[in-house]
């Protein structure tokens, strides 16, 4: 008879955040040493994909890219391509060249290292060559905030997943990812003090939330990777987005987008197989997209 | 992947622990995990005033506590165990120093989730005393994540902060 195996989690502070590992299915030492390593992918992608760091691959870029070729770590590279692929297809609402905007706004902090952007510089002024290398048509500053805690999520579950672990939970600060047969409960939103508690049963997905309230009052305090605003719409305050996707790179970026454009984005939703639960004070809940 | 969106009413929730704490190693474990091998002998100091202003002037962040519960390994690293004030309650965690005085890894131990102020306010959770009706679910036991709240890591980042200052200040050359 097989003896049951404990429920192991932990918890780092990574990504400016907390992030929780919660694994089921292995050893007590197999366990820890997933962990381990799930922990330290996550903060390798940290370290390369911050825009506080001055070695990362993000400073690299936005202090150089203009002048010459970059290369950078293919896992970069990765998340440069889906952020450059959803900042076209959403026509700007996710955009990975908004940094010096939100720079501006006290979001980010001010970098003197950091050349004078091109007020005009959008994302696509940023040029993907071969060998994991990327050039700037312009100055300008990209910030992979608003994507790469999903992707870093992602990793980690699939890490995970490849050691044996039969179930999965890693939850960056409310950015989460489940996977195996159980199905996991999340609370959106504690700040909305409504009637009513909301709940999302997820087994095999991910969930990603995003709120104008609280994005609009965290300015001025260093909170290490922030929300993305686009800068051509203005986001709603007292606005709360949730997005269910099956990886948590999408949910993560899907946000932006759904919080600048609200039930419009039906269609792009659908194209990741996403759908999104939005509150605002005039609608309360809705759902936007297909049931999944 | 599926997926179910339910706004459950306040009433079917049981609100009997005000927060539920997550406690994911004692300090016996972090202690293997973070030195597999090493041996430890306490070494717990008490700050002098002196010592705690030049902390605080060190780090930028005030000192709560002038007790350091510090542990030498015999690997020549210290560990160090604190806690930090999160949102709305104490964080305990570990901190692992190299023997150059080095960050090594930084383990949460303990997590407690809020509820947030109404939910946690027993006046206003009496309301609901009495009208539960059918299957209930338990915040904490049931639901065990929270998304969309505003959830830094500065505080722990912080207490690091604080203790390499401590470190250099009162257990360097211990």
């Amino acid at each position: 008879m097989l003896s049951p195996l404990p429920v192991i989690e932990r918890a780092k502070p990574l990504l400016g955040t907390i992030v929780r590992i919660r694994v089921a299915g292995l050893s007590p030492d197999a366990a820890h040493r997933a962990i381990d390593s799930a922990f330290a992918e996550i903060g390798t992608i940290h370290h390369l994909m911050s825009f506080h760091e001055d070695d990362s691959d993000v400073s690299r870029l936005n202090r150089d890219a203009h002048a010459n070729p970059i290369e950078i770590n293919a896992r970069t590279h990765a998340v440069l391509a889906q952020a450059l692929t959803l900042s076209s297809i959403t026509a700007g609402a996710f955009d990975v060249a908004v940094a010096a905007e939100l720079v501006e706004r006290d979001v980010l902090p001010r970098r003197s290292d950091l050349p004078a952007t091109d007020g005009d510089a959008p994302w696509t002024d940023i040029v993907l060559l071969d060998k994991s290398q990327v050039r700037f048509r312009k100055p300008l500053w990209i910030d992979l905030g608003g994507i790469a805690k999903g992707y870093a999520v992602d990793c980690a579950v699939d890490f995970l997943l490849e050691t044996g672990a039969t179930q999965v939970c890693v939850n960056a600060g409310g950015d989460l990812r489940v996977a195996g047969p159980d199905i996991e409960r999340v609370r959106l939103a504690p700040e909305f003090n409504g009637l009513s508690i909301p709940v999302v049963e997820l087994s095999n997905g991910s969930l990603a939330s995003s709120s104008g309230t609280m994005a609009a009052r965290r300015c001025g305090t260093a909170t290490g990777m922030p929300h993305v605003a686009p800068r051509n719409a203005t986001p709603t305050l007292d606005q709360f987005v949730s997005v269910i996707a099956p990886r948590c790179i999408h949910a993560d970026a899907l946000t932006k987008a759904v919080m600048a454009k609200g039930a419009r984005t039906h269609a792009l939703l659908a194209r990741f197989g996403a759908r999104a639960i939005v509150h605002n004070l005039t609608h309360g809940w809705r759902e936007i997209g297909r049931p999944v | 992947m599926r997926a179910r969106f339910i706004l459950y009413p306040y009433s079917a929730l049981s609100l009997i622990q005000p927060a539920h704490a997550e406690i994911y190693l004692s300090i016996e474990q972090a202690q293997k995990l973070m030195f597999p091998g090493a041996v430890f002998t306490q070494t717990f100091v008490t700050l002098s005033e002196t010592q705690v202003s030049a902390i605080e002037h060190d780090s930028g962040v005030d000192v709560r506590d002038s007790k350091v519960r510090a542990w030498r390994t015999s690997t020549g690293g210290w560990f160090i165990a604190d806690e930090v004030m999160g949102k709305h309650e104490f964080i305990p965690f570990a901190l692992a120093l190299d023997a150059d005085g080095r960050v090594k890894g930084v383990e949460i131990l303990e997590y407690r989730e809020s509820y947030g102020g109404k939910i946690r306010n027993p006046a206003w959770r009496a309301q609901f005393v009495g009208k539960t009706h059918g299957a209930t679910l338990e915040l904490g036991q049931d639901i065990k994540n929270i998304s969309g709240a505003t959830l830094s890591s500065k505080h722990i980042t912080d207490g690091v902060k604080r203790l390499l200052a401590t470190y250099a200040v009162a257990l360097a050359g211990h």
